[in-house]
């Protein structure tokens, strides 16, 4: 193709003496590159005669469409095609996210219109010519008016409903702390804004080069709404610029296929970092009332909970969020009577979707706070109710479903609880402190308190209620290097290191190759939910595994002993009685062995209508203490530290694995303390990196690993279990907490605000 | 139009009045990559090396380039010279905003939120505005306010600071950790000749506030004779946080925040107003008794 950025190319190999494999934490592959700025992202792809694309955004959360008039975007030279709903061969469905709005918008920024031109400006400025006559709205933008509210959809506001009653409804506690909890809308605001190239194919197809998470899932998708069939539609996948949430939304993918498909010439796009938060979805903001009933030594009775899923103008992956919220809505204790009433509904506020610990977030936040409360009311140390009540494998969700993956609760509380405490700077001279508001900041050491908070929190891994997981992958093996041909797109979680870890473990070969993924390759799912780790890990250790058979059985026929007398280590095939020892290149020599696999983990089931099933593949838990610093006098708020605990089954790449909790830690904080994309009206009030808040290196304190418990899930891949989500679920929880310990304010909302942190 | 002297400057700038000049382009350039602002021309003002420092003058003045970058006014010789104007330049923004904004920037931008205004506005800043053939003077507060406002083809060169050699103090609330803008903040500087003192709150309005009865009345309760252990002047801990008290009453109103359409006039402070005046008097409290330390 004529696209010249060229795939993202593997860096030199770590050198032969190095240890490789499973357990070893090798350097990812495009770190060099990605440091040093030179790994290509979409917004680096260039073509020969690319147009340029902009898309026109409603500037109104609601409003009737009466006509939409490009002439003028038209008349500007150098346009070469203006496209609206009008040009796409099917209308969405009800329900349904429109490519381009059509009659009605409803939310602001929803895309109307896109134009290709000879240049950027060219095209922003023909689609701010278009001329659009809109009838306002009046906006639904309280979710708790969405069931009453006029529909903005034929089939209503309430897009699911998840009662769920487990165990006897009537009993009542000798306590009962009840509690209201709000959480806000978190951006997953990736680093690299959205952006693609489209290249029409002489079939009459096209070509999409984007940073796609799921390339066959986007595939489908594209054709489907461009009436192609799926094999006139190839995506190939670039650098990921980050992925903590969706990325390049179905809209943008099919206004951009649309528009090269028009015009006949490659369209590249690329969104401000406006235009990217009306661009993809965030987080679910919700609304949560629990009632935590206790026996007088502090264990549950009892937990009833109301959940509102606040799901924006088409809520189309909320049903899940939801089934989480619901099933982890008391966490990971054990409560044998349950009553829940969750609901996603549809609003004009901006849609939400997938983000790291969709759903679990949100009921952390509000069971870990209403055991603070329990164990105040009830004159508790919070770490003992917590430990009186932990769920532990065996134990029952109020889901119904046996827990029975590794659930070492009390072991990570007790891991995080042992290490020590951060000194206080109390030797220190006052300038030296790093006081709440920062350096330079308005901080006073006479107004600071500090507190100590935990909480303890799950997520599951892998696609829920019956979600049919797959992964493929091919490994191939000649003269001394291997490659990894698999679907699974390496978006920041390093499944390209783990492959090749993988490959290194199973055959002894040094040197991996890990091809670039594009949609001609076969299906491995979406990369979300650690789903890679296991599915697609799986598949390759099982191609790898078929591999390593074709090598070994002519040895082991020539030797007259089984394959399974034969193993590999330190890229030496070597026989149980140590008779053979032979390199495993000299094996190789002249051969090449390849075999492909799949894996499907054990199927699951969609949660009825009490909420009961066996919903879930696995769950991971994690533990976190988090050390805060508040200016009672100004409600500034510093994390000092946070200590994480967490159940990672077996850690495959420790040095990776605490990259992710990391990674998790901050964009926990950032839930807790800082990121709200604000809306008034509907409309959104804080587009820009300035308005909307990432946590920075002087937020995110020191995060400290207290454990990484090894417990294997015997039946997931290696054992292991998805590391990012779960810290990144719990973390604002667990700041939550230590806030209220140092205020003694009941902090009920995330992301505290200042006033929500002033004593007095 | 890039020009290396100030006198070709202001010459490119009467010559086409509808240039825009631009120095360290923080503000600015985001506008016009956003396509918010489509200047016919941009005048660059880098090259004017004149503007990038600062002089004395009379002994009792320092006049500084409008080209002075927050990242040079950090430095400690700065720093001695005017700590309050150090603060608001050391807590302005990340390093890489900082090493190219500029103070004059800062002003022409003229932000609710610019850092360096309250502090011009405490220090009672005096401001140069030269076009082709001639220059004036304008202070600061009345060009902020737009009570005497920059004309087409003028260039803002040097900002004229009085040198009090006594403590001043900038103090920013900002809600986090890291750099960001300010929720309020208050600059405060003590001009014991005159035994005065001056006070300016920002980011709570469009413009930087001067509470000056507030200031006039906190002048007769500081002490200006006495000289403690240290030689430090005192205040009673109840009259400065009286004084803060004083201060956020006057620059937040009562309607503060409030939807005007929704009209709740006469129901008393509303509760942004409440939270906003309890952040501003205990800067004001804060930045008075660091002050008087």
């Amino acid at each position: 193709m004529t696209t010249e950025a060229p795939a993202p190319a593997p860096a030199p190999e770590a050198p032969a003496a190095a240890p490789f494999g499973l357990g070893t934490s090798p350097l990812r592959t495009d770190a060099l590159p990605k440091a040093l700025g030179i790994y290509p992202y979409a917004a680096d792809l260039w073509a020969e005669g690319l147009l340029w694309g902009a898309v026109l955004r409603s500037p109104h959360p609601h409003a009737r469409i009466r006509s939409i008039d490009t002439s003028a975007a038209l008349a500007v030279p150098g346009v070469h095609a203006v496209v609206t709903a009008a040009d796409l061969p099917t209308a969405a469905a009800d329900g349904e996210r429109p490519v381009l709005a059509a009659e009605v918008v409803r939310h602001h920024g929803e895309p109307l219109a896109a134009v290709a031109a000879d240049h950027p400006d060219t095209a922003r400025l023909a689609a701010a010519a278009i001329v659009v006559d809109y009838e306002p709205l009046e906006p639904l933008v309280d979710p708790e008016q969405a069931f009453t509210g006029p529909p903005l959809h034929p089939n209503g506001n309430l897009l699911r409903h998840l009662p769920l009653r487990h165990g006897d409804q009537e009993v009542v506690g000798e306590v009962v702390v009840e509690g209201l909890y709000q959480v806000g809308r978190q951006d997953p605001a990736p680093i690299g804004a959205e952006a693609g190239l489209a290249v029409p194919r002489p079939d009459g197809g096209v070509e999409l080069h984007l940073s796609s998470t799921d390339p066959h899932g986007d595939r489908d998708a594209v054709a489907a709404r461009l009436g192609l069939e799926t094999d006139r539609v190839r995506l190939v996948v670039t650098g990921v610029p980050g992925a903590t949430g969706d990325r390049e939304n179905l809209s943008f993918q099919v206004t951009l296929a649309l528009l090269a498909l028009r015009t006949g010439r490659p369209v590249k796009m690329t969104l401000t970092r406006e235009e990217s938060f009306h661009a993809h979805a965030a987080r679910h903001p919700a609304l949560l009332r629990y009632r935590h009933h206790a026996d007088a030594q502090g264990k549950l009775v009892k937990v009833e909970a109301q959940i509102l899923l606040d799901g924006g103008a088409y809520a189309e992956v909320s049903a899940e969020a939801l089934a989480a919220a619901t099933a982890f809505a008391v966490g990971p204790y054990v409560c044998p009577n349950v009553a829940v009433d969750a609901w996603a509904v549809r609003t004009n506020n901006p849609p939400a979707g997938r983000m790291r610990g969709e759903g679990a977030l949100q009921s952390c936040f509000a069971h870990e706070s209403q055991l603070d409360l329990l164990a105040a009311q009830l004159g508790l140390d919070p770490l003992e109710v917590r430990r009186r009540n932990v769920l532990a494998t065996g134990d029952t969700l109020p889901t119904g479903q046996a827990v029975t993956c590794p659930a070492p609760v009390a072991a990570l509380l007790d891991a995080v609880a042992e290490v020590p405490l951060p000194a206080l700077p109390l030797d220190e001279p006052d300038t030296d402190w790093l006081l709440p508001g920062g350096p330079g900041g308005a901080g006073d050491p006479a107004a600071v308190r500090r507190g100590i908070g935990y909480a303890v929190g799950m997520c599951h891994m892998l696609g829920a209620e019956g979600t049919d997981e797959v992964s493929t992958a091919t490994v191939r093996v000649s003269s001394g290097s291997a490659t990894v041909i698999c679907a699974a797109v390496d978006a920041g979680q390093g499944f390209a290191t783990l492959a090749r870890q993988i490959v290194q473990s199973v055959l002894g070969v040094g040197e991996v190759y890990v091809a670039p993924v594009d949609s001609d390759q076969s299906i491995a799912g979406p990369a979300a939910r650690g789903r890679h780790t296991w599915v697609s890990g799986g598949a390759v250790e099982k191609a790898a595994l078929m591999v390593r058979h074709q090598l070994l059985a002519p040895i082991a026929a020539d030797f007259g002993m089984s394959v399974e007398l034969l193993s590999i280590a330190d890229g030496k095939i070597t026989s149980y009685d140590g008779v053979l020892g032979m390199p495993v290149a000299e094996a190789l020599e002249g051969k090449e062995l390849w075999a492909t696999a799949q894996c499907r983990p054990h199927p699951t089931e969609p949660l009825d209508e009490a909420g009961q099933g066996d919903a879930f593949v696995s769950i991971a838990f994690c533990a976190m203490r988090a050390v805060v610093d508040v200016d009672i006098e100004l409600g500034a708020v510093r994390v000092v530290d946070v200590t994480v605990a967490q159940d990672v089954g077996r850690a495959l790449n420790p040095g990776q694995i605490e990259d992710r909790i990391e990674a998790g830690v901050a964009q926990g904080i950032g839930a807790a303390l800082l990121e709200d994309l604000r809306t008034a009206g509907g409309v959104l009030l804080n587009p820009s990196l300035t308005g909307y808040r990432l946590p920075t290196a002087l937020d995110t304190p020191e995060v400290r690993v207290a454990a990484l418990l090894e417990e294997r899930d015997v039946v997931a891949t290696f054992g292991a279990k998805a590391v990012s989500a779960v810290p990144a679920a719990v973390a604002p929880a667990a700041v939550a907490a230590a806030v209220r310990a140092a205020t003694g304010l009941p902090v009920g909302r995330l992301p505290i605000q200042a006033q929500d942190a002033v004593v007095g | 139009m890039l020009p290396t002297s100030l006198d070709e400057a202001v010459e490119a700038l009467g010559a086409s009045p509808a240039a825009v000049p631009v120095a360290g382009g923080t503000d600015l350039m985001e506008a016009v990559n956003a396509g918010r602002l489509r200047p016919a021309a941009l005048l660059g003002l880098g090259r004017i090396t004149e503007l990038r420092g600062w002089r004395y003058e009379d002994g009792g003045t320092a006049v500084l380039g409008a080209g002075l970058t927050l990242a040079r006014m950090d430095r400690p010789d700065f720093a001695a010279l005017i700590p309050a104007l150090a603060d608001a330049a050391r807590t302005a923004g990340p390093p890489q905003t900082r090493n190219v904004g500029t103070l004059g920037g800062n002003i022409a931008t003229n932000a609710a939120t610019g850092d360096t205004l309250p502090v011009l506005a405490a220090l009672e800043a005096v401001v140069t505005l030269a076009r082709a053939g001639a220059t004036r003077e304008v202070p600061v507060s009345h060009l902020l306010t737009g009570h005497d406002p920059m004309r087409a083809g003028e260039l803002l060169t040097w900002v004229r600071v009085p040198l009090l050699h006594a403590p001043q103090v900038f103090l920013k609330a900002t809600g986090r950790s890291g750099p960001s803008r300010a929720t309020a903040s208050v600059a405060l500087v003590l001009d014991p000749a005159r035994r005065g003192v001056r006070c300016a709150v920002g980011a709570v309005a469009p413009v930087p506030l001067r509470p000056l009865e507030a200031e006039a009345w906190v002048a007769g309760c500081i002490d200006w004779s006495a000289r403690g252990e240290e030689g430090a002047r005192t205040i009673d801990p109840a009259a400065a946080a009286a004084f803060g008290e004083y201060v956020a009453s006057a620059c937040v109103p009562d309607g503060y925040g409030a939807d005007p359409a929704a009209g709740t006039a006469g129901e008393g402070p509303t509760a942004a107003a409440v939270a906003l005046r309890r952040t501003v008097a205990v800067l004001a409290r804060r930045a008075l008794g660091r002050a008087l330390k």
